[in-house]
């Protein structure tokens, strides 16, 4: 009986395998042609550059930016075309490319923050606590009804949230990205950026306050 | 009992930046003292560690969600960079 059934379970495992080889091998042939790099990144830029300028288009708010990083991606997959090894779908070796590109944009925006931004010259939390730090009476936290992650499931949440992100100053905002496209420690992501992890914190702090507060306005309160 | 209540009292913007410390580089011993004690008496900023919570949820999953974002067109950027690699 044991026999049998290792058997059944070899068999399937060996169907499944043999099912999964065929399908991409198959979508790669009409995909690209590897022995031409130009041809094949061509038709790459007819596939995938919407998709990649809509994605860079959400992280930056930019869209000057993003067509920027999408042009520079595909320029880059023709120069580095050797490093592609067919195995991987080629929509993920761009996009790794191009988060890769937003990443330094991102770095480059927090270490050389354009100083005219209004909300830059304004001190901590304006506008949100008296004097002596408290809550001022109408801007205290209220009870959120639900803060689940499946609010990204609803349309318009999400455009409420792009909205509050586009709101704030572009060094907060790429703080902001950094902090979780990166996955890496604080003191990691301070040191690439060099400065000071105070200062790390505290533009976070702010971002935080001020998104927090136009996510009550235009969501959780509306 | 004076110099205890000083040493432990935070007001509510320094809670919030403890709150948002805590998550990116940790507290001391005495910070995350501090915090406990306030955000026990400040239902506002009990709210507020919250949703800060909350929202490092949500952006944690937006920022990687490639599937959801919308698709945009954009036809003259394809143009340009097809133009581009002819050269």
């Amino acid at each position: 009986m044991k026999e049998v059934l290792t058997a059944v379970v070899l068999i399937i495992r060996y169907a499944k395998l043999s099912l999964m080889q065929q399908k991409p091998k198959n979508k790669m042939d009409a995909v690209m042609d590897l022995s031409n790099p130009a041809k094949a990144v061509k038709c790459w830029v007819e596939l995938y550059s919407d998709k990649l300028y809509s994605w860079a288009y959400y992280k930056t708010s930019s869209k000057e930016t993003a067509e920027d990083l999408v042009q520079d991606t595909f320029l880059a997959a023709v120069t580095s075309f050797s490093k592609f090894e067919g195995k991987s779908n080629p929509q993920t070796w761009l996009t790794a490319i191009l988060n890769n590109k937003i990443v330094d944009y991102h770095r480059k925006i927090v270490r050389n923050p354009v100083i005219t931004e209004s909300a830059q010259n304004l001190p901590d939390g304006a506008g949100l606590f008296n004097a002596n730090g408290s809550w001022l009476k109408e801007q205290k936290p209220g009870n959120w009804p639900s803060t689940s992650e499946h609010l990204l499931d609803d349309n318009n949440f999400r455009n409420v949230l792009q909205l509050c992100m586009g709101k704030l100053p572009a060094n907060w905002f790429s703080a902001i990205q950094l902090k979780y496209l990166e996955e890496k420690k604080a003191e990691y992501i301070c040191q690439e950026l060099g400065i000071a992890t105070t200062n790390y914190w505290q533009i976070l702090h702010r971002a935080k306050l001020q998104l927090r507060k136009c996510l009550e306005m235009n969501w959780f309160k509306k | 009992m004076k110099k205890l209540m000083h040493y432990l009292m935070l007001s509510c913007k320094r809670a919030t930046e403890l709150i948002e410390k805590k998550s990116i580089l940790g507290l001391s011993w005495k910070e995350s003292m501090q915090l406990k004690v306030h955000t026990t008496m400040c239902d506002a900023c009990s709210n507020y560690q919250k949703q800060s919570k909350a929202i490092d949820g949500i952006l944690e999953k937006h920022v990687h969600d490639e599937e959801a974002t919308p698709l945009l067109e954009n036809k003259h950027l394809k143009e340009n960079i097809l133009h581009s690699l002819e050269k």
